[in-house]
């Protein structure tokens, strides 16, 4: 059946129970880099968006399962998120955000 | 040459290959994340303008964390309710789809808490552009994931009619995906509005939650 064929592409609930576990761990590490107080203020920056950005693609790549799908279900999602990207660096840019 | 084609799990023709739902759903969530990047632009714009009231020293990351947590657990539960019902699990379906609406439900209950802690403390969304930004952003939010619960406990009570079957996972999958968007949406504003947005106060932060639990 063509249907199983395709949920057989999906990770296994082991797998998902694992990505979980990364991503409590990867939240965690955030919130101790929140509470360095030594830390520069942009390497702070740089490593919580780091470990944003792990968790925001492990949920997509396996939880949504882009990384099994068909790459034009990547492109229909990640297109406007690129332009979403693209409006939120220039709104920064514009009201001197970046350089603050 | 042939160009119509069945798509894999379901019942009609696309001239794809690609499910029509699925695609679409990835098109509103591409369109959705257009939405909630301005709002978080916004916020990171105004956050330093406000002249008056509390900023960032009133969050309490402590709370924020554990709601965090729970989204994060409720997208597990997700993943499982749709490999349930891949595997015509009807009973692990429910169960794993109960827990995710639960846990949403549970989140939402964390940011009611926080946003009655904000306006005891004086931030409403008439307070400052602080204030403003924020509770826009996370309130959108917060009502993307109460849409999400109500389409969850539609699919489970919709499976007690027989409705919500291996053979129509797909409808499953489709919520999934919105759920987890959800889940990503919250990924970013707790990593950039939360943590990066309070850096500097972080001593003021603990101070405040040390005055919380201390009564």
């Amino acid at each position: 059946m063509a249907h199983e064929e395709h949920a057989d592409h999906h990770p296994s609930p082991r797998r998902y129970v694992q990505i979980a576990v990364i991503l409590t761990i990867i939240t965690a590490l955030e919130v101790v880099v929140f509470l360095i107080e030594s830390l520069d203020s942009a390497l702070m920056t740089g490593l919580i968006l780091l470990l944003s950005f792990s968790k925001f693609i492990l949920v997509v790549g396996y939880y949504m399962h882009l990384k099994f799908d068909n790459w034009r279900f990547s492109a229909f999602f990640f297109f406007p998120f690129f332009i979403m990207i693209s409006i939120l660096v220039a709104m920064l840019a514009l009201f001197s955000v970046l350089t603050r | 040459m042939q160009y119509i084609t069945e798509s894999p799990g379901s019942e009609h023709r696309t001239s794809t290959g690609l499910d029509n739902r699925k695609l679409l759903m990835w098109a509103f969530l591409g369109s959705d994340s257009m939405f909630f990047g301005p709002l978080i632009a916004t916020h990171l714009i105004y956050r330093t303008q406000s002249l008056v009231g509390p900023t960032e020293d009133i969050f309490d990351i402590t709370i924020t964390t554990i709601s965090t947590f729970v989204l994060l657990m409720s997208s597990l539960a997700m993943v499982l309710a749709l490999a349930g019902i891949q595997q015509g699990k009807i009973g692990q379906f429910r169960f794993w789809t109960a827990v995710t609406a639960l846990l949403g439900m549970v989140f939402i209950g964390f940011q009611m808490f926080e946003f009655t802690e904000f306006a005891l403390e004086g931030l409403t969304p008439r307070s400052s552009l602080f204030g403003s930004t924020l509770l826009v952003l996370t309130g959108f939010h917060g009502a993307h994931v109460t849409v999400g619960i109500i389409w969850l406990w539609s699919l489970f009570f919709a499976s007690f009619k027989g409705k919500v079957r291996q053979e129509t996972s797909l409808d499953v999958e489709i919520a999934g995906l919105y759920w987890h968007f959800v889940d990503i949406v919250w990924i970013v504003i707790f990593g950039v509005i939360y943590l990066v947005g309070a850096f500097g106060v972080q001593d003021r932060i603990l101070e405040h939650a040390g005055v919380l639990a201390g009564g």
